[in-house]
């Protein structure tokens, strides 16, 4: 896994294939490691299923952290109910 | 009661349905005393014995980071169950045994389910349990939960947990551990039996993963000097990390010779191979959208008909009103303001369900998410993160949405720049006024303004970044982001049109709302009530004409472009109100006298409007502030008014300047 976290700090963004690839492994072992990774605090998800775009009606209902609390203006405004399939993305957390 | 199972597992291995095909409804759901954690205890009877299980809440692992997880432990450590049934998922078991080995070490007998065999068998894999149960020292057996009638294998195994009390044989995974730097000496240190029912290897594993309640409990069981020791050792070794490699490493070693599966290759579709191309992708990207924006206006041309057949109305319906003795006054109001109004808005609604359309079914399929990917290292030439890509795509749609989004980005100065690169955006009103006045005034050259529209946004925000990025960010070590792309997939279609038919109803609305408001009051500022008076706001206009001449629009698309500020629509609904020959009463008397004046907008528009002129005022609108809420979400964001005052007054005056310079280049080509 350090490994792993040595790869990202070239600045690049990778794809899970990419850094199984990069890592001689498959794309379930680095799955694993992401999973293992985000438990122990080291990567964190910035969106995941609930991009700021699709969570807003979410965050009309104040559940959505990155969504203005009383945001009533995004609705009919956002593309509700979009960005459902934007997969999710990782980032480090400094240390 | 014969014995106490506890069932322990990773969320979704399966607990519960493990817990109901056992109890049925002999079961009690309640809280774990101060927690709100659900606890749920049941009993069965087998071959005349009562036994009592627990469903322990589901956790990633062991270590005491929330609640569950310390409720678990406590379960454990505390000797309350006489076998653990471990679950783990059949279908991805290099991840979920990592609940197995992070209980490997714990003396409390154990015996291990793989669940979802099912769902193994279907993915072609083959497990043989056996071979693992030799090698882990405990019964080990595969079942599908759900299949409630073959539990005997169940029942097998746990019997004989409870009779063997078998507990896992770690030492291919101390073997693994020994590479952990400091780790053989800390459990030295760490006598057996210093915490009742673990290992040392166990503690020493959790004291090296800084876990709570080992650290705490290492203090009482240990003196201070040993604590000092096992504290320095701690201090030097891998952390998390390093025990974590070997759990995995220990994991591949059991599952070798256990686990047949075809085996995964790394390799990526076609497309994939286009888009994730260091040097193809940028321009597939590009390509893609271009393609996008021109195909939007496909679906766009019934909606545009409607619209001008209602223009159309304005004629004989201001003959019919007439004929029916109705006043000029509300005949003009009528047929100038709701009927021109509403001949716009569908002209509008019509790139709306286009674009919407387009970029719906981009995201579904998965593009968008690509598209994601490839403008990622583009946020590094910005001087900006990863993840500001995501506000920014947002911001096509809504830039209160893209500056709301930002707050993901926790560095103030790069959420700024985020923030302020973000209203270079046009966002979902700009993509329906901007596409729908361009095929009014330029036809099929729509396309090239929409392709010189998106080259100047990428120059803009490369702009903005320069103006603002030495004030807001610092040079710092960025790291890549960790994405993972959705599977490409044939679009839902009957969900993608109820999607685009919902948001296109709302903007309907808002829009409507909109321009009638703004329309009504420009149109009852410019009418002449006493016939032969200039309306105030021609007086206006006259005054003002010379400076707003200079940036290339007339007085009437200088206030258009003013109401652009509030919200693009309202541009829409000045030139609504301001185009219809000032006076309606010309019009009117030319329908009247059968001079067949074409009350279509569009050539109403054209008569009054040049090339260079529309060129210029669609560029100012498209890059002027997006709209007041935007700007208000600006301020609830950066929290400083100073630079949403500096952001808007640097819009305004790049939007003003662009439309000069685009007035003049027009001025060359036509
Ligand atoms: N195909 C298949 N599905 C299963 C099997 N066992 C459980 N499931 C399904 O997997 C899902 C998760 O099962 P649960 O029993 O709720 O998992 P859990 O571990 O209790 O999950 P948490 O309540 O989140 O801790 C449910 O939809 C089950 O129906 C199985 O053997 N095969």
């Amino acid at each position: 896994m350090n490994a792993l976290i040595a790869l990202l700090g070239d600045g690049h963004a990778r794809t899970l294939w990419m850094l199984a690839r990069d890592l001689g492994t498959t794309e379930s072992d680095v799955k694993r490691q992401i999973d293992y990774l985000e438990h122990i605090g080291m990567i964190r998800k910035v969106i995941g299923d609930g991009v700021c775009g699709s969570s807003c009606s979410g965050s009309c209902s104040g559940s959505c952290s990155g969504c203005p609390s009383g945001g009533s203006a995004c609705k009919g405004c956002l593309p509700e109910g979009g960005f459902q399939n934007m997969g999710q993305m990782w980032e480090l957390i400094p240390q | 009661m014969s014995a106490t199972i506890a069932l322990l597992g990773q969320p979704n291995s399966g607990k519960s349905t493990v817990f109901n095909a056992l109890t049925g409804l002999r079961q009690h759901v309640g809280n774990w005393p101060g927690k709100t954690v659900e606890k749920k205890e049941g009993t069965f009877t087998r071959n005349g014995k009562e036994y009592a299980v627990a469903d322990l809440p589901g956790s990633y692992s062991l270590t005491a980071n929330s609640d569950e997880e310390v409720i678990t432990r406590d379960f454990i450590e505390s000797g309350k169950a006489d076998v653990v049934c471990i679950l783990a998922d059949s279908s991805q078991l290099e991840r979920s045994l990592y609940m197995m080995a992070d209980y490997a070490g714990i003396n409390v007998p154990s015996f291990l389910v793989l669940n979802m065999a099912d769902v193994a068998k279907e993915q072609g894999k083959t497990i043989n349990a056996a071979a693992l149960e030799e090698k882990l020292g405990i019964p080990v057996i595969q079942i599908s939960a759900t299949d409630s009638k073959k539990y005997d294998s169940f029942f097998a195994a746990m019997d004989r947990a409870i009779t063997q009390k078998s507990v896992i044989n770690i030492s291919g995974l101390e073997a693994a551990l020994s590479k952990v730097e400091g780790y053989e000496s800390i459990k030295e240190l760490i006598p057996e039996g210093s915490v009742k029912n673990v290992s040392s290897m166990w503690l020493g594993v959790k004291a090296i993963e800084n876990d709570k309640l080992v650290v705490d409990q290492l203090k009482e069981a240990l003196s201070e000097s040993t604590l000092g020791q096992v504290d320095a050792l701690r201090k030097t070794s891998g952390g998390a990390l390093a025990t974590g490699n070997s759990k995995f490493v220990w994991i591949d070693e059991l599952l070798d010779g256990v686990l047949e599966e075809k085996k995964e290759k790394v390799s990526i579709s076609k497309l994939d191979k286009l888009y994730l191309s260091p040097v193809w992708g940028k321009p597939a990207v590009i390509l893609t959208i271009l393609l996008g924006l021109i195909g939007s206006f496909i679906p766009a041309l019934p909606l545009m008909g409607v619209g001008s057949a209602i223009g159309a109305l304005k004629g004989p319906v201001a003959n019919a009103l007439a004929g029916a003795g109705v006043s000029d006054t509300l005949i003009a109001l009528i047929c100038g303001v709701i009927i021109q109004s509403f001949a716009y808005i569908f002209q509008m609604l019509g790139f709306v369900f286009g674009v919407l359309l387009v970029f719906g079914l981009l995201e579904e399929v998965g593009v968008m998410a690509r598209i994601s990917y490839v403008f990622d290292n583009t946020m590094a030439k910005l001087g900006l993160q990863g993840k500001s890509v995501m506000p920014f795509l947002v911001s096509f749609g809504c830039t209160m949405g893209g500056a709301a989004g930002s707050r993901v980005i926790d560095n103030w100065g790069q959420k700024v720049l985020t923030i302020a690169l973000a209203w270079a955006v046009p966002c979902g009103a700009a993509w329906s006024v901007i596409p729908m006045l361009s095929a009014l005034f330029f036809g099929p050259g729509a396309v090239l303004v929409i392709i010189a529209i998106l080259a100047t946004m990428l120059l803009h925000m490369w702009v903005t970044a320069r103006v603002f990025g030495g004030k807001l960010v610092k040079r710092e070590d960025r790291f890549g982001m960790i994405m993972e792309l959705p599977p490409y997939h044939k679009p839902k279609w009957g969900a993608l049109f109820r999607y685009v038919l919902g948001r296109t109803k709302d903007t309907f609305f808002r829009v409507s709302k909109v321009v009638l408001l703004v329309c009504t009051l420009f149109w009852l500022l410019s009418y002449s009530f006493v016939p032969g008076a200039d309306p105030v706001l021609f007086k206006i206009g006259k005054v003002i004409e010379p400076v707003t001449r200079v940036f290339g629009m007339g007085w009437k698309l200088f206030m258009a472009f003013i109401a652009s500020s509030v919200g693009k629509e309202g541009a829409l609904g000045v030139i609504s109100a301001l185009f219809t020959d000032g006076s309606f009463y010309t019009a009117f008397s030319d329908a009247m006298s059968g001079a067949a004046r074409d009350a279509n907008l569009g050539t109403l528009l054209l008569a009054n409007v040049s090339k260079p002129e529309a060129l210029a005022f669609i560029f100012a609108i498209t890059f002027n502030m997006p709209c007041v809420v935007a700007l208000a979400a600006t301020y609830q964001e950066t929290a400083s008014a100073k630079w949403t005052a500096r952001i808007a007054a640097y819009y305004t005056a790049g939007a003003l300047i662009l439309s000069a310079v685009v007035y003049h280049i027009g001025l060359l080509i036509w």
